[in-house]
């Protein structure tokens, strides 16, 4: 049975299983949390260090929306919508926590200013010659940055879904990773070819 | 079939069959992107950055979560769900409830009075001690030995106290707040005040709102203290926090802020309030004890005896005025002050809470 259905587009499996799960299916509740729980962890991990927080969260997350199941809309983007709902719990439950005792980790949101990549460059100046030099070049994007490249490229999620999660305008988030993409490439490619040409030039 | 001839470094990085390739390999995957690579040499470069991305970003952003974890965490997370699926399975219980809830009544009737009169000796002595406003000579309520116990504040809130729980109020409110102290559990129905905040004092939490209904739970021997939300929006803070920031006129006090079907939890050793969704249905009913009345074409003195059985209150109205008012009325789970609202409405009336009396004022009826 779960063979069955996982073996389905992984969209059209989503729709069918939220449907099934506004109706009131535990079991349809038991296979979204199987097939979000881990991107869901991994994400929540970007704001706490803490596992168990992380894991009170989520469990919250789905049974809040257990609870309130019939008055959910329909979506098609089941994944971006678990994720932009634990993100509002997330960052909510940061900033009250804050106040009680620190926070143990910074998190995506904190900076909303994207200063170019080449500011924080100029003082690691020996980055292009290292090894793992793209995740370096990552680390030093402004946390927005970091953010958009993080939905993209680990959860996978399409420019719509991100605009959504981020609550951002389509296009902006279009512009914003247009942007870092070409920053990244001005410092991460032309390495890429200088080492070819060394070799290159070692090679012959 | 795609064609991955035209695809950018990034358009690769996304695509699900290359992504599972770089992170989790088969043999299938393995043979056609090899081979892929090896009738377009051109795009080796591409290949080769999309793959370092999808590899980085994943090692960058990876996590402690193993299977084991996970599965657990799944499995509760169902076993919940399930758990509150049918969640008012408890009505089921309710005709034995009611029965014990007849003789329950029965003598909270008679402890009502005895409180009242114990009680009024007692505060005459300690304004003599301390001399404070007269106004707010304060009272005590404890319910030692029923399953509730209601208690009618001066400004019309309904309190409904659970077993083995106190309350202190003042007999009149005044000042900037609607102070009163609780030690145990009790369900408040509080009426709306906005110039003038109703603050409930517990071991080590503060709640305030400006009228809302909600319970608390706050036994002295438990390890934690609970707030749940029926309705409104009700503001609760660590007692030490929300005294320290009161010492200070403009501090901000940091607090949670709840709507309805929420709680907190504050527990007590590590000074923490956390927040969930409100776990158990009954906290959010004023008593769990069934209070169906069932009034056709009754005279309203009779409808109000009924009543103060029922919740074990005193009514003050002019029998001989009401005698000619008649009502048609059911009530199932409303809670005292609709039921009060409803028949007042009926009649044109209007009703008070005065010295934990409930005082009708009204026309009377042709």
């Amino acid at each position: 049975m779960r063979k069955e259905e996982i073996s389905y587009d992984p969209i059209e499996l989503d729709v069918r299983l939220w449907k099934r799960f506004k109706a009131g299916d535990p079991d349809a509740m038991g296979l979204l949390a199987q097939i979000h729980y881990r991107a869901l962890y991994n994400y929540a991990a970007r704001f706490s260090c803490d596992p168990d927080f992380i894991r009170d969260a989520i469990q919250e997350l789905y049974l809040d929306l257990w609870e309130r199941r019939t008055f959910l809309s329909e979506t098609a983007f089941v994944k971006s919508y678990l994720l932009k709902a634990l993100r509002h719990r997330l960052i909510k439950e940061a900033l009250r926590l804050k106040k009680f005792h620190e926070p143990e980790s910074a998190f995506f949101d904190e900076d909303n200013t994207d200063p170019s990549i080449e500011v924080n460059i100029i003082e690691n100046e020996n980055l292009r010659h290292q090894q793992g030099r793209l995740k370096q070049i990552i680390s030093l994007l402004s946390k927005r940055q970091q953010e958009i490249i993080y939905l993209r490229f680990y959860q996978n999620l399409a420019n719509d879904e991100i605009a959504n999660i981020m609550g951002l305008g389509k296009q902006s988030v279009a512009n914003l990773l247009y942007r870092t993409l070409k920053e990244i490439k001005q410092i991460w490619v032309p390495a890429e070819f200088f080492w070819l040409l060394i070799i290159s030039f070692v090679a012959s | 079939m795609i064609n991955y001839r035209t695809h950018s470094v990034e358009e690769l990085a996304t695509d699900e069959m290359f992504r599972r390739w770089v992170i989790d390999p088969t043999p299938e995957l393995n043979c056609f992107w090899s081979q892929w690579i090896h009738e377009n040499p051109d795009r080796s470069q591409t290949v080769s950055l999309a793959k370092e991305l999808v590899i980085s970003v994943r090692d960058m952003y990876r996590d402690e979560l193993t299977s084991e974890m996970m599965r657990q965490d799944i499995n509760e997370i169902v076993r919940l769900a399930s758990e509150r699926r049918n969640t008012s399975g408890w009505r089921i219980y309710l005709p034995a409830i009611w029965r014990v809830a007849a003789a329950f009544v029965l003598i909270s009737g008679l402890s009502v009075a005895y409180y009242n009169a114990r009680l009024l000796p007692k505060t005459v002595q300690t304004a003599h001690k301390i001399p404070v406003i007269p106004a707010l000579q304060m009272r005590v309520s404890s319910n030692n030995d029923k399953d509730v116990m209601t208690v009618l504040l001066s400004d019309n809130t309904v309190v409904t106290l659970s077993k083995g729980s106190s309350i202190t109020y003042p007999a009149e409110f005044s000042g900037s707040e609607r102070r009163v102290s609780l030690r145990g559990e009790a369900f408040f129905d509080v009426s709306r005040n906005e110039q003038q905040p109703f603050v409930v004092y517990t071991g080590e939490t503060v709640t305030r709102v400006l009228g809302t209904s909600f319970r608390i739970k706050a036994f002295d021997q438990d390890k934690t203290e609970l707030i749940a939300v029926k309705t409104g929006k009700v503001s609760v803070f660590a007692k030490k926090e929300y005294e320290k920031a009161n010492a200070k006129p403009d501090a901000k006090i940091p607090g949670v802020i709840l709507t309805p079907n929420q709680q907190v939890v504050y527990i007590r050793k590590e000074s923490r309030l956390e927040r969930g969704a409100v776990s158990q249905p009954a906290m959010l009913v004023e008593s769990i004890a069934a209070r169906e009345q069932l009034f056709d074409d009754k005279p309203i003195p009779e409808v109000l005896v009924s009543l103060q059985k029922l919740y074990g209150i005193d009514i003050r109205y002019d029998k001989e005025l009401l005698s000619k008012c008649r009502i048609n009325a059911q009530f199932d789970d409303e809670n005292l002050k609709q039921r009060m609202n409803a028949i007042c409405q009926a009649i044109g009336a209007s009703y008070d809470m005065v010295d934990g009396q409930l005082v009708i004022t009204a026309r009377g009826c042709n």
